[in-house]
């Protein structure tokens, strides 16, 4: 995709300062920027690849960063060769892989519960697939691993259908 | 009235575009531009930075025309609960509706690029959501 350079993604870069006290905000910055999925180019430098809601969440975030006493300015850029776009797009997709790790991990201790016959894994695999979307959300560039997370949760569910209707065929009602 | 706002408009502002007829101003006519300088004289603006009909504190842009025009019904109440956690993905409300209904506009976004046609197709799917809210409150 990246051989191209017509191809290329634009991005949009936010730029900010915020005074140091109080720090809740530069905190509540650090942690939507995490929610949206954007990589830090430098302190006080996010980047994330720009589409109608990326951009316009980092127009929101600008106007509270401007709110709370700080400077923000917003970019749309292209990183000047293809190499260093490689990169980041590697970059995105890396920060991605230990979510998408714990998600697998944690779905396979479910799936193994479920078939040993364990109950009330639901609310547990709800949560994951939840986690999953979330992450799902922010992961702009199909991270390799996201294809083993949605595996892995699907095959935890299937073995929690299985233990489910099984229990409800031998009579032993557990609720949902 | 002329209303205005930026293109691509996502859930907040195709839900104020329904608000805005179906609640404030049923003769409305809506322009769509790209950056703030484009915007017509005299228009009303809503859901861009600085104007008075815009995210205000926690707010998003719909429940600041709520308030704004002191709306206060119940089944609005709840829409701007959904709007609000599509738009700003706080989950402050926790409505699990806004992620189907983030995906349905974002989807539709793709296939009605251009905003007046968009918005003409999401105000039915606002409608439904406020006819079906409705069945519960009444």
């Amino acid at each position: 995709m990246l051989s191209d350079m017509e191809e290329r993604t634009r991005w949009v870069i936010l730029v900010y300062q915020l005074p140091r006290e109080p720090s809740r905000h530069r905190v509540a910055v650090w942690r939507k920027l995490k929610d949206l999925g954007a990589l830090y180019l430098q302190d006080g430098v996010a980047a994330l690849p720009e589409d109608a809601v990326t951009r316009e969440q980092l127009e929101w975030l600008q106007l509270r960063i401007r709110e709370a006493g700080g400077e923000a300015t917003l970019w749309e850029a292209r990183p000047g060769t293809v190499a260093e776009e490689r990169e980041l797009v590697g970059a995105f997709r890396d920060s991605r892989e230990e979510a998408y790790r714990t998600i697998v991990a944690e779905a396979e201790r479910v799936r193994r519960k479920a078939e040993m016959g364990g109950g009330a894994l639901l609310e547990q695999l709800g949560k994951l697939e939840r986690e999953f979307r979330e992450e799902r959300r922010r992961d702009y560039f199909r991270s390799p691993l996201r294809t083993e997370a949605a595996a892995a949760l699907k095959a935890a569910r299937w073995a929690v259908r299985e233990a489910t209707s099984g229990a409800v065929g031998r009579g032993a009602r557990s609720g949902k | 009235m002329l209303w205005a706002t930026r293109r691509g408009c996502h859930v907040d502002r195709t839900a104020c575009v329904w608000l805005i007829r179906r609640f404030v101003d049923p003769q409305a006519a809506f322009a769509f531009f790209g950056d703030p300088s484009e915007a017509p004289d005299g228009a009303e603006l809503f859901d861009v930075v600085g104007a008075r009909l815009s995210h205000r504190g926690e707010d998003c842009s719909f429940e600041t025309f709520l308030k704004e025009y002191e709306l206060e019904d119940l089944v609005l109440r709840e829409i701007a609960e959904i709007v609000h956690d599509a738009d700003l993905r706080d989950e402050k409300y926790g409505r699990p509706e806004s992620e189907g209904l983030d995906a349905i506009v974002r989807g539709m976004q793709l296939v009605l690029p251009d905003d007046q046609t968009l918005t003409g197709h999401t105000d039915v799917l606002y409608d439904g959501l406020y006819a079906y809210l409705s069945r519960e409150v009444l």
